[in-house]
């Protein structure tokens, strides 16, 4: 019930942020677009006046991509380029943006403003760039121990002749990385928030101390992260089913785009929910109440001309 | 022996009287060998039975000792493969080998101290996998020597086609095995000399034919395949063995399977149940041979297949019934009474995917969808080795070409034919991605047409294994390569010309061993038509084919100005009074404007080849013409009261070999279309990939 409140609560958070939500969408879009026009340049030049990409518009042949490459010959690097860049892009600039949103998610009564949304991109920047490198540590940790487990697991049924039980151990593992990696996901949103939350500089402090909240206590925030995750896969599974009857080309990119506009609502719900459980898991202490002091006396007024005694 | 002549003279009075005549025996064997299944190891006797079936005199014997390419780290196979073939790994410490304990003339001198061995390929004096032997007597024209054998043979782990995992034995290439005598005029030989190449890591298989008698002793409870049929069983209660014995004529080798827990299924392929009267009169018709020389036998077919794919059985059967037709049809009855097919286990992956005479082995995983055809590919081009390296030997390690390649345009006919397209196998939690993503299905034509575009022309189509630039190379060249460069002489020839052509090569050398010049004469003879320019180029050489159109102008043609008419009548037109014309003509709803259209053509590669032309113009008017393609471009100039609307080279795509599809064709409207739909694709893809990333930041 705990958890159905959180999302409720999230989901509002998120939804009532639209502009925010526009904002990031076109980001990501922007990002998008820089590294599909090259890979385009290469491909619709060669195929727009060829009755060949009307052959592929019919029929899609598997060959047509090896012949894309081949012929891409000297294209291809920058093309190649242009993606890595743009991801580098995408990287740096989400970090920045996820600082504005944050702050706006976590401060759900301060209204929107660019003002707001810029200060808080801009104040919390540096703070999520370390936030994140020092977060590579655990999932590159995860990629290390799926990569191990993997292997023994090979090692161990190397020397019989049946398949399926290294399937199910393979099949094992992965949920298990999948979870562990839900719950560092979880652990980052929750790293961010607490930083706005309490305004800290101490990005190092506000990892560890994410991790183990989610480590200590994973049945509050693991069910939030299952849950949002099953809405992704649902909207995927939407999205898949539905892609090849949608006929008209604008019906296919408007599905699309909604389904863009839904994994970035997600996102966001994602940081809302960690604001509700940072709340109810790292209540900030109360305002101190002021305790009455005695006054003392005053002090003797001091008189021109007057002598002070420093004798003890 | 004589037990084995009487048995095979028997054998060709009743059992095999079909209308295919078998190949006369020039290297048989008679082998008894016993597995001892702990320590994988194979101690065997035989006796080669090999006729000089030349004019020389033979001095030495040359023998193949394949099993020690595994022995070491040097061997030629190693140092080439680096200790890996197809993707699966050499690891740990179980080497293999093979000994010869003795070898004696039968009723003669023993030669065991006359063994030496030889490198002849690249003098790598740590390579073990070729002897000669110095006979005493020479041996001469016509004659039949007869030899004793005991070896011993240690079966590596299985990475490479052979060998052992865990309980399952797949048992290739792993008797002394003599090579072949080539004397002057026999395939490109000059002299006599011994063909008896080293093992290499791209190469498997050259050898003469004959009658093979083979005793293999296993644990009672192993369950056993092998080429050829199963005439009897013993069983040895008081050692726990039995033995079991196997008998195959006119065949160029002998692998055999043992493992305890294999599923053994049998179905029979009833030909006249398979095939329809109207197929075989329609096959009959095309050759123009009788409707009796084109109906097939009734071949017993044999499974052995691992528990856990126990829900595949009837693929494979269900592939071989596609292939015994397929290829029988085409080219000529398969001869034989069985063929086995041997489903390799989890960790046994590289024994998957051979081929040995009436004997291959598949290859599956856990649960393949019904929608990925892997199992029924790999079976039908296994199955596909029985015409093109069996029944027509020639030689893999000079010209892999002749049976990989034929066998992959062969198989792509087949497949595409009987199975269609593939969707592969991307399994994720028992779900296969690509068929729920509805990805495109992948015909075996358009994957060949893929690979042959991806890998860089570095070689030829024909050249020895181990000489290409790499192994991809080799891998492109003998399989995809191949199949795009006779599907695309298929275009040229024609469907019914091209089966023709394959058929009379089959049957000519069937029991034989051709070259690529063979095949050669048999496309210009059967065609009627000099394709020497095509061998020469695609086969002999590595031109790249690219026409291309280059550009296209249409100008419209304005109303002459200057001083026209005849010298005696000049008229002026000028400027302001031919624009007033043209003016007057624009505002004229019904008047057509005529166009100056030049279309130049390129040839963008240095392959030569005749190309078809369709040029379309607004007014549904089409040219159509050839060039001969020879000079770098080609013009085409038209004055017509239309605009060229559309061009293309080679409409039909007879050309697979051609670089680019997409510059073959010029259309005068935009695909706006084409830009929508991909760029919404490629954005859309990027878009989740970069929020993917983004979820870390």
């Amino acid at each position: 019930m705990q958890t159905i409140n959180v999302l409720t609560s999230a989901f509002h958070r998120a939804a009532a942020r639209k502009r925010m939500i526009v904002f990031y969408w076109f980001f990501h879009t922007l990002c998008a677009a820089l590294a599909a026009l090259p890979v385009l340049g290469i491909a619709i030049p060669q195929l727009s006046h060829s009755d060949y990409g009307a052959e592929l518009m019919k029929q899609f042949d598997i060959a047509a991509i090896a012949e894309l490459i081949s012929t891409a010959g000297e294209a291809g690097s920058p093309a190649g380029i242009a993606i890595l860049l743009s991801a580098l892009l995408a990287l740096a600039g989400a970090t920045f943006l996820a600082g504005g949103c944050v702050k706006l998610l976590v401060r759900d009564e301060v209204p929107y403003s660019p003002a707001e949304f810029w200060e808080g991109c801009g104040r919390y920047f540096w703070r999520f760039l370390r936030l994140a490198l020092y977060f590579l540590v655990p999932y590159l940790l995860l990629l290390a121990l799926h990569s191990g487990l993997i292997r023994a697991i090979a090692k161990h049924y190397e020397p019989g002749i049946v398949e399926l039980p290294v399937i199910y151990a393979n099949r094992t593992v992965r949920v298990l990385i999948l979870l562990l990696a839900g719950l560092t996901a979880t652990a980052a949103d929750l790293a961010k928030v607490h930083l706005v939350v309490t305004d800290s500089r101490k990005s190092l402090r506000a990892f560890l101390g994410s991790l183990r909240l989610v480590i200590t206590r994973p049945m509050t925030v693991f069910p939030v992260w299952l849950l949002l995750a099953l809405l992704l896969s649902a909207a995927t599974a939407l999205y898949l089913a539905a892609m090849h009857r949608l006929g008209i080309l604008l019906i296919l990119f408007l599905a699309q785009q909604i389904y863009i506009f839904f994994r970035i609502l997600l996102r966001m719900t994602s940081w809302a929910a960690a604001a509700e459980i940072d709340t109810l898991l790292r209540p900030l202490p109360p305002e101190p109440v002021p305790v009455p002091v005695p006054v003392a006396s005053e002090p003797p007024a001091f008189e021109a001309g007057a002598q002070q005694d420093f004798t003890i | 022996m004589l037990r084995i002549a009487a048995l095979f003279a028997a054998a060709a009075l009743g059992a095999h009287a079909q209308s295919a005549p078998f190949a006369k025996p020039v290297a048989s064997y008679d082998i008894q060998a016993a597995l001892d299944a702990k320590s994988h190891t194979i101690t065997g006797q035989e006796t080669l039975t090999w006729l000089n079936d030349s004019p020389d005199t033979v001095p030495a014997l040359r023998f193949h000792l394949y099993m020690n390419a595994f022995r070491s780290t040097q061997s030629t196979f190693f140092r080439e493969s680096g200790g890996q073939l197809r993707g699966d790994q050499f690891k740990g410490d179980d080497w293999g080998y093979i000994k010869v304990r003795s070898m004696r003339l039968q009723g003669g001198a023993d030669l065991t101290s006359a063994i030496r061995f030889i490198q002849p390929d690249d003098n790598n004096a740590d390579d073990r996998t070729v002897i000669e032997v110095a006979l005493p007597q020479p041996v001469k024209p016509g004659e039949t020597i007869r030899l004793d054998i005991a070896f011993t043979t240690k079966l590596p782990m299985i990475f490479a086609r052979t060998g052992f995992h865990g309980d399952h034995h797949l048992v290739g290439q792993w008797f002394p095995k003599i090579g072949v005598w080539e004397t002057a005029g026999f395939r490109y030989s000059t002299a006599g000399a011994w063909n008896c190449h080293q093992f290499h890591a791209n190469s498997e298989f050259f050898a003469n034919y004959g009658d093979y008698r083979v005793n293999l002793t296993v644990p009672t409870n192993y369950v056993i395949g092998a080429t050829g049929e199963q005439t009897r069983r013993t069983d040895d209660k008081g050692k726990g063995t039995s033995t079991y014995t196997f008998e195959q004529r006119s065949v160029t080798d002998f692998a055999w399977t043992a493992q305890p827990s294999y599923l053994r299924e049998e179905r029979l392929f009833q030909a006249d149940r398979e095939t329809t009267a109207a197929e075989v009169a329609a096959a009959a018709k095309l050759h123009g041979i009788p409707e009796a020389d084109v109906r097939l036998s009734d071949v017993r077919m044999i499974a052995l297949v691992q528990p856990e794919h126990r829900e595949q059985t009837e693929r494979h059967f269900r592939s071989l019934r596609a292939a015994l037709k397929g290829f029988g049809l085409a080219y000529g009855r398969y001869p034989f009474k069985t063929i086995t097919v041997v489903d390799p286990p989890y960790g046994a992956g590289g024994a998957g995917g051979m081929e040995y005479p009436t004997f291959i082995t598949a290859g599956t995983t856990y649960h393949l969808p019904e929608d990925s055809l892997l199992l029924e590919m790999v079976t039908v081009h296994e199955f596909g080795h029985q015409f093109w390296m069996q029944l027509v030997a020639s030689n893999e390690f000079e010209e892999s070409w002749l049976d990989e390649g034929f066998n992959t345009y062969s198989t792509g006919a087949i497949m595409d034919r009987v199975f269609g397209p593939s969707t592969l196998p991307f399994m994720f939690y028992g779900r296969n991605l690509w068929s729920d993503l509805k990805l495109p299905r992948i015909s075996q034509e358009s994957a060949d047409r893929a690979i042959h575009l991806i890998t860089p022309r570095r070689d030829d189509l024909v050249r020895r294994a181990w000489e290409y630039y790499d192994g991809s190379s080799y891998s492109a060249s003998s399989y995809s390569r191949t199949g795009v460069t006779l599907r695309t002489m298929e275009a040229l020839l024609g469907k019914d010309t091209m089966d023709r052509v394959m058929r009379t090569y089959h049957q000519r050398w069937r029991f034989r061993h051709p070259t690529s010049r063979d095949f050669q004469k048999v496309v210009n003879e059967v065609s009627g038509r000099n394709m020497d320019w095509f061998f020469d180029q695609f086969v002999f050489g590595k031109r790249k084919l690219d026409y291309a159109v280059g550009t296209v102008i249409c100008d419209r043609v304005n109303t002459a100005r200057g001083f026209l008419g005849a010298d005696d009548a000049l008229k002026l037109v000028t400027k302001k009074t031919a624009d007033g014309t043209d003016d007057k003509q624009d505002k004229d709803k019904n008047f057509k404007p005529e166009y100056a259209s030049t279309v130049k053509l390129e040839r963008r590669g240095d392959a030569v080849v005749p190309v078809d032309i369709v040029i379309r113009f607004t007014d549904g008017h089409v040219h159509r013409s050839t060039w001969d393609g020879v000079y770098r471009w080609h013009k085409l100039k038209f004055q017509r009261r239309a605009e060229v609307e559309s061009v293309v080279i080679d409409p039909q795509h007879k050309y697979q070999l051609d670089a680019s599809y997409a510059n073959n064709s010029w259309r005068k409207d935009y695909n706006s279309r084409l830009s929508a739909s991909w760029g919404s694709a490629f954005l859309f893809w990027f878009q989740n990939l970069l929020l993917t990333l983004t979820a870390i930041a």
